[in-house]
């Protein structure tokens, strides 16, 4: 069966490809059947031409086999609606003879093909990716998943020795675990770079050798090994210059002297883009079951193993260890998966609904189609006369609608490629964004197109041709005949009907409602920048300082010496730090202002209180621990009772301090000193903690102003939230709020020198302004602004062009009458008012059905808080987007008026 | 020579399945094969042979050649596919069993019903 469509295929195209060549080819078989014929009528003793002739008398009608022959082949069909080089060549000549049309619809188009196909290779490398890696789609993932708990057991130390013993299925297997050291280059300047400890199988996956040195090896991994490690390439490049000299450079790493080995190629960043490898030096068999730190173990299926293979011989592995140490392996199955599940792991109702995405913006596409044949329409319609003689020398409807269809597609295949390339150029940007907002996307994200995605471009470009060809081909080509003989009395000519209309509504009506977002996107970056703390936060440098783990082992580290250590540490650089003559002041806390706080929900003693909010079973404020020398050292006074004193931090002592919003929102206004909460749900938890099980009760004992809980939600900057008093032993990492004289960023360098001084292990990131800690996100509202405006302004265009062309169009069908009713008398303006009417109700009721969606949508962002000014302002911006969409109107208007009777009757 | 016969309907394309299987031939040579091996009894109106031949080279149970005819001419040559064959075997067989029901029926006597 398969065989016979292929067959079918290729002749049909071979029919469609070398026309001319065939049917000569028929012509000559039919020629050479009627010689032999003749021959051998002739040897039968018949006159030559008495043989000829009975030859063809015989043979029947050529064209009448012709036809026939032409019809087995398939090549009727196709007749029908074919389209010939001849049309593509007129497809582009009408690109040059109508350049705006060509350039607002190409444009509309390109943008539609480039949002589908970004999006269709962005979720295609989300659900399903190609990894860069040797033999990427073999590469799986080993994991036991606790089938009691639901949640993944990543302390499989002791049977990941088992699996490198014991599987046949899957090979090359190695362990990984994600970590974090300071990397130090020049003496005193350590900064945190992501490293991941990895077993040396990881290498035999990169496509290429390393760039410079080599790769980890088996023998790094041996207990007293020298310590190595492989930077990755961009690390190399960033810090490192680029040094072709790099092998054998000994640097510091988390306080080690470690020589570098090796600089991967650019690209493999396997398995989490870390920015260097070191080797995994665990001594696996030493492990207990469940014992060890967390770990993820990877492997490639071996030669004609398939995951369920693998799957199989795991299952078997699990059930031997479940009889043998059912303490710990009673409820663990061990399962393989494809590598990228591990990494980001969607199920299938989520890749369903991620997929569908495609689906949304295929739709989109149609509207936009939609929109640009509206233009096509209006072009469509001045070529009328053509049209009509064409019909009147032969040419079917069909064949007429091919040729539309012919310079659709050339219209959409240019947008195509504007489009992909778009796609890249795009896919790049954004996926840079992600990267420095969110940090490690996934290694094999790349703005690579596939294959796929540009197969998914091509049919977009062919859906649009087909909606931009034959929608307005079949609305020029209706009841031709009929056109034809009211044409030669003066009339007839195709109308914009009530799909157009509709069109043309919707689109001014999204014109005028989309620019609202573009709004509020604004007003909410707007609120974010102008956030009033309570103090100069541009004076003061933050920084996250956390704590390189000891060598080895973490998790047979005892958590309170750590935190002993890390405390030591921290008082260590914060004596260091008071030292310095441009600082004025150091303070810290888990989070600082302008960052987010999170959530909890919390229960009051029984005095009165602020009516609940229904949707919460309690009331919900923000809280963050901070030093208790917090409030003095960025100036903020205490407006009522007192300020956190040593005793606060004491154990045992429960004291807090809310802000104005807690006492107005909480306490509805209450004097709130002596007062007394407790936790009842943390933002991280699904319900609300039985009341056996609730924590201490905390004393409000002070008032500050509001400092920027919740810059999340500009709208409402002032939120409820409340203070713990820690000091550094208490809270893990903490950040750092420094009161410098001068320009903040400019002490960045020394705090990292002296926190290298204070201990080689401390890690210092994140170190910037604390008026700047919103600026990742800030990227992102930046980044949407463009997406919004781009949208915006290409509505706009797609609706000044609609109105254009249905203007001119109008003019242009309505040119005689417009002639005669002025030779016969007729006010001119209250002509052209009486010829406009139905176009510019068109304008008005698209712009008022724009304006009644900015109101609703306005309203479901403000409800209660929409005033009088809010109305007055969407007044006014209805009132500016018509004048904009009028001024569309200008040049047809201007043609109409000067329309003079003689032209208009002569060019009849 | 034995009365001609009219070709029934959809017999044509088995008739030139089984002439080109016999050895590779131009169009008029099929049609002389036809009547060659049916004995002079089937006679193929003559134009109608070529939609017939294209249909076949169009489902790919035929192929095409282009070479030089007894008379010294360019001509096309069709031979029998792979598939050609098979389809050849598979009608041969269906139309022997109808044949063989159809007989039996003819040679029915009123003692066997």
């Amino acid at each position: 069966m398969l065989s016979g469509l292929v067959a079918r295929v290729k002749s049909l195209w071979t029919g469609m490809r070398r026309r001319d060549a065939v049917e000569a080819e028929m012509s000559s078989e039919f020629q050479h059947h009627l010689e032999l014929r003749a021959a051998d009528l002739r040897r039968s003793g018949m006159a030559p031409d008495e043989a000829a002739r009975r030859a063809r008398h015989e043979f029947g009608m050529v064209e009448v086999h012709s036809g026939a022959a032409r019809n087995a082949r398939g090549l009727n069909n196709v007749d029908r609606i074919r389209f010939s080089w001849l049309d593509l060549k007129l497809g582009f000549r009408m690109l040059g003879r109508y350049p705006g049309l060509t350039i607002v619809g190409g444009l509309a188009i390109a943008f539609a093909i480039w949002v589908g196909a970004s999006v269709f290779e962005f979720v295609g490398q989300m659900v399903r990716p190609r990894l860069p890696l040797n033999g990427g789609e073999r590469v799986v993932s080993l994991r036991l998943w606790n089938a009691e708990s639901s949640e993944e057991e990543f302390r499989v130390a002791f049977d990941f020795a088992a699996w490198r013993r014991e599987l046949r299925t899957v090979g090359d297997l190695g362990a990984y675990r994600a970590l974090q050291r300071n990397l130090t280059i020049t003496e005193g300047f350590g900064e945190p770079v992501e490293v991941v400890e990895i077993g040396a199988s990881a290498f035999r996956l990169a496509p290429e050798p390393p760039l410079l040195g080599r790769a980890l090896l088996p023998a790094d991994e041996l207990d007293g090994a020298p310590a190595v490690l492989v930077l990755a390439f961009d690390l190399w490049r960033t810090r490192f210059g680029a040094d072709t000299g790099i092998v054998g450079r000994v640097i510091r790493l988390g306080g080690s002297a470690t020589t570098i080995v090796g600089v991967m190629p650019r690209g493999f960043k396997f398995p989490i883009s870390p920015q260097l490898w070191v080797p995994m030096r665990l001594q696996f068999a030493n492990y207990l079951p469940t014992d060890g730190p967390g770990l993820k173990v990877f492997g490639r299926l071996a030669q004609g193993a398939s995951i369920e293979d693998a799957q199989t011989e795991m299952a078997s592995l699990g059930s031997r260890s479940s009889a043998d140490h059912p303490l710990t392996h009673r409820h663990l199955r061990p399962q393989v998966r494809r590598f990228e599940k591990s990494i980001i792991s969607l199920d299938n109702i989520e890749s369903a609904a991620l997929l569908s995405i495609n689906l949304f913006l295929a739709m989109l596409l149609v509207l936009i189609c939609g929109n640009v044949a509206l233009l096509l329409f209006a072009r469509a319609a001045t070529r009328e006369s053509e049209i009509v003689v064409r019909s009147a020398l032969g040419a079917g409807r069909r064949r007429i609608v091919g040729q539309f269809v012919a310079e659709a597609l050339v219209l959409g295949g240019l947008a195509a490629i504007v489009g992909l390339v778009a796609t890249k150029a795009g896919l790049r940007w954004w996926l840079g964004v992600i990267d420095s907002a969110e940090g490690n996307l996934p290694f094999w994200f790349s703005d690579t197109l596939g294959p796929w995605t540009i197969v998914y471009a091509v049919a977009l470009m062919l859906l649009s041709a087909a909606i931009m060809g034959i929608l307005p081909a079949l609305k020029v080509t209706r009841r031709l005949a009929d056109r034809l003989r009211a044409s030669a009395a003066g009339g007839g000519g195709p109308s914009i009907g009530g799909i157009w209309t509709v069109l043309i509504v919707g689109q001014i009506a999204v014109t005028v409602a989309f620019p609202v977002l573009t709004y509020f996107i604004q007003r909410d970056v707007t609120q974010i920048k102008s956030l009033d703390v309570g103090f100069a936060d541009n004076e003061y440098l933050t920084a996250l300082v956390s704590l390189d783990p000891v060598e080895g082992d973490t998790a047979a580290v005892d958590r309170t010496m750590f935190q002993a250590r890390f405390s030591e540490s921290v008082e260590k650089l914060n004596a260091m730090l008071a030292d310095e003559a441009v600082v004025r002041g150091v303070t810290f806390g888990d989070r600082l202002p302008r960052m987010y706080h999170e959530h909890r929900l919390v229960e009051l003693d029984s005095g009165a209180a602020a009516p609940l909010n229904p949707s919460w079973p309690a009331y919900r404020v923000s809280a963050a621990y901070l030093d208790r020398n917090f409030f003095d050292v960025v100036g903020v006074p205490i407006l009522q009772g007192r300020n956190f004193h040593s005793g606060d931090v004491a154990s045992g002592s429960r004291t807090i301090i809310v802000n104005e919003s807690f006492v107005r929102l909480v306490l509805g206004g209450r004097n709130p000193v002596g007062r007394q909460l407790r936790v009842v749900k943390f933002e991280n938890q699904d319900k609300v903690i039985p009341e056996e099980e609730r924590g201490p009760w905390y004393e409000i004992v002070g008032v500050v102003r509001d400092m920027g809980l919740a810059p999340y939600q500009p709208h409402d900057p002032k939120y409820a939230g409340f203070y713990f008093p820690v000091d550094a032993r208490s809270i893990y990492p903490i950040r750092l709020a420094i009161h410098v004289n001068g320009d903040p960023i400019t002490f960045g360098p020394r705090l990292r020198f002296l926190a290298e001084k204070a201990d080689a292990s401390l890690q210092i990131d994140a170190v910037k302004p604390l008026d700047s800690v919103q600026d990742g996100n800030l990227q992102f509202y930046a980044f949407w602004m463009q997406i919004t405006t781009v949208l915006c302004g290409m509505a706009l265009l797609l609706s000044l062009a609609g109105i254009y062309s249905v203007m001119s169009f109008t003019v242009a069908r309505r040119t005689r009458e417009i002639g005669v009713r002025v030779a016969l008398g007729a006010d001119r303006r209250r002509l052209i008012m009486t010829v406009f009417r139905r176009p510019l109700g068109q304008v008005a009721i698209g712009v008022a059905v724009g304006t009644v969606l900015v109101t609703l949508f306005a309203w479901s962002i403000m409800s209660d808080r929409m005033g009088l000014v809010h109305l007055g302002l969407i007044a006014a911006y209805a009132i500016l987007m018509l004048g904009v969409c009028l001024l569309a109107c200008a040049m047809p208007t201007r043609r109409a008026l000067a329309i003079e009777p003689t032209e208009a009757l002569r060019a009849e | 020579m034995a009365p001609s016969t009219d070709i029934l309907p959809g017999t044509l394309d088995l008739l030139i399945l089984k002439a080109v299987s016999l050895g590779r031939l131009h169009g008029y040579g099929v049609l002389l094969r036809i009547e060659q091996i049916s004995g002079g009894a089937l006679q193929i109106q003559q134009g109608a042979l070529y939609p017939a031949l294209y249909r076949l080279e169009h489902q790919g149970l035929i192929l095409s050649e282009w070479g030089v005819s007894e008379n010294n001419r360019k001509a096309k040559y069709y031979r029998l596919s792979a598939i050609g064959r098979r389809r050849l075997g598979e009608e041969t067989a269906g139309w022997n069993r109808l044949a063989e029901a159809i007989a039996r029926s003819l040679a029915a006597t009123p003692q066997e019903i």
